[in-house]
């Protein structure tokens, strides 16, 4: 057992924080219980970070995509295709009236399919917006944070989605129907 | 949550937390530089007043509720977590960049107090990561094998296990070094 100790005792004379300055714990803690009740529930960073990511995915199946789309479904229901915004990859915290301003379209949908990187949602609810029965996205087969909830597509699950001027807003504005908050800031916006 | 309750909650983070971003402090002081501290130091604290009740279900502070020691292995846990989700954020942002900032930046963990313990830190270095932080984890702070299996998810039977073989390894290992005298700076070619 004194072995042990010797052991204990020849790590800690080398501990990095032995003598680590003393520190003004009340500010962070202050900063800490105030931000999360306003902040939302992702960090900014991530946010920001998945916005790139999108744009990025976005921008390649953009210019990949084919042109002509002669394989269309035969009955042709009204498609609507959303792209990534060129711009915005610091994200503010999302609000209703800002969603409220800056979306002409927000819809809510189930994902129906995922097929390599198109997206393709059945449209349940319209909030604003020319009426559409199904809405194809990109995603980006394993990048996993860019939106609320889950982070991803998934076929079968519920999605809120708002865009302006046919790019998907993200940011906090759109994510899994069932991510915290998402539901009443579409409530609350349209 | 209403107002109440959510003052009670606040009241009772209050009083824990001096004790627990003191230790997360040093926590993350040993194993990362300074800015990246910080950081990871700030989303652990907010990671433990978000989870805050599921760690503390509500006990009044006579029946050790409120202890800080009966969080702190805990918030080890969250900080380990937040420490590796920043560690590959900045591998994702290009391995050179992060090299190139680490040569930057050469640790500027303040050096132990005796001078540096050249044989120890080598001797570490050559053992499983795994095994140098259950030894970091026992010696410097301070847990348990309990408590360190708390820390790393792991039952305590196998903490202990672990623990033991790791100072094992790391006497092994100080042996090697110390036969190896006059070998200085480089682990490499080390080996008999």
């Amino acid at each position: 057992m004194t072995d042990d100790d010797d052991l204990r005792a020849r790590l800690r004379r080398a501990d990095p924080a032995a003598d680590l300055p003393p520190y003004d714990t009340s500010h962070l803690l202050e900063t800490t219980m105030t931000a999360t009740t306003t902040a939302p529930r992702r960090p900014m960073l991530t946010l920001a970070a998945a916005a790139l990511v999108l744009i990025a995915a976005l921008g390649t199946w953009f210019l990949l995509r084919p042109s002509g789309d002669p394989a269309g479904p035969v009955a042709a229901p009204t498609v609507t295709e959303l792209t990534a915004p060129g711009i915005a990859a610091k994200c503010v915290e999302p609000s209703a009236d800002r969603l409220k301003e800056a979306a002409d379209f927000a819809f809510a949908g189930t994902v129906t399919g995922v097929d390599g990187g198109t997206v393709t949602l059945k449209v349940t609810k319209v909030y604003r917006g020319a009426a559409a029965d199904q809405v194809r996205i990109a995603q980006t087969g394993d990048i996993s944070e860019t939106m609320l909830g889950s982070g991803k597509f998934e076929t079968g699950k519920d999605y809120l989605v708002a865009s302006a001027r046919g790019s998907m807003l993200i940011c906090g504005y759109s994510g899994e129907a069932s991510a915290p908050g998402l539901p009443q800031l579409y409530d609350t916006a349209f | 949550m209403d107002s109440v309750n959510s003052e009670d909650r606040r009241q009772r983070f209050e009083a824990v937390a001096p004790a627990v971003i003191d230790a997360v402090r040093r926590f993350l002081a040993r194993r990362t530089d300074p800015s990246t501290a910080d950081d990871v130091l700030q989303d652990t604290l907010l990671v433990c007043w978000r989870r805050f009740d599921e760690i503390l279900p509500v006990r009044p502070p006579s029946q050790g509720g409120t202890a800080p020691d009966a969080v702190l292995p805990w918030a080890y846990g969250v900080a380990r977590n937040c420490l590796a989700n920043a560690e590959r954020s900045r591998r994702r942002q290009g391995r050179l960049l992060a090299r190139v900032w680490r040569l930057d930046r050469p640790a500027e963990v303040v050096p132990a107090p005796d001078g540096p313990d050249d044989e120890l830190t080598a001797a570490l270095d050559a053992l499983r990561a795994e095994d140098a932080e259950l030894l970091r984890l026992w010696a410097w702070e301070e847990l348990s094998p309990a408590e360190i299996a708390v820390v790393l998810g792991i039952s305590p039977n196998a903490a202990s296990i672990r623990l033991h073989r790791a100072k094992q390894n790391l006497r092994e290992e100080l042996r090697k070094t110390g036969d190896a005298a006059g070998h200085e700076e480089s682990t490499e070619g080390s080996r008999p």
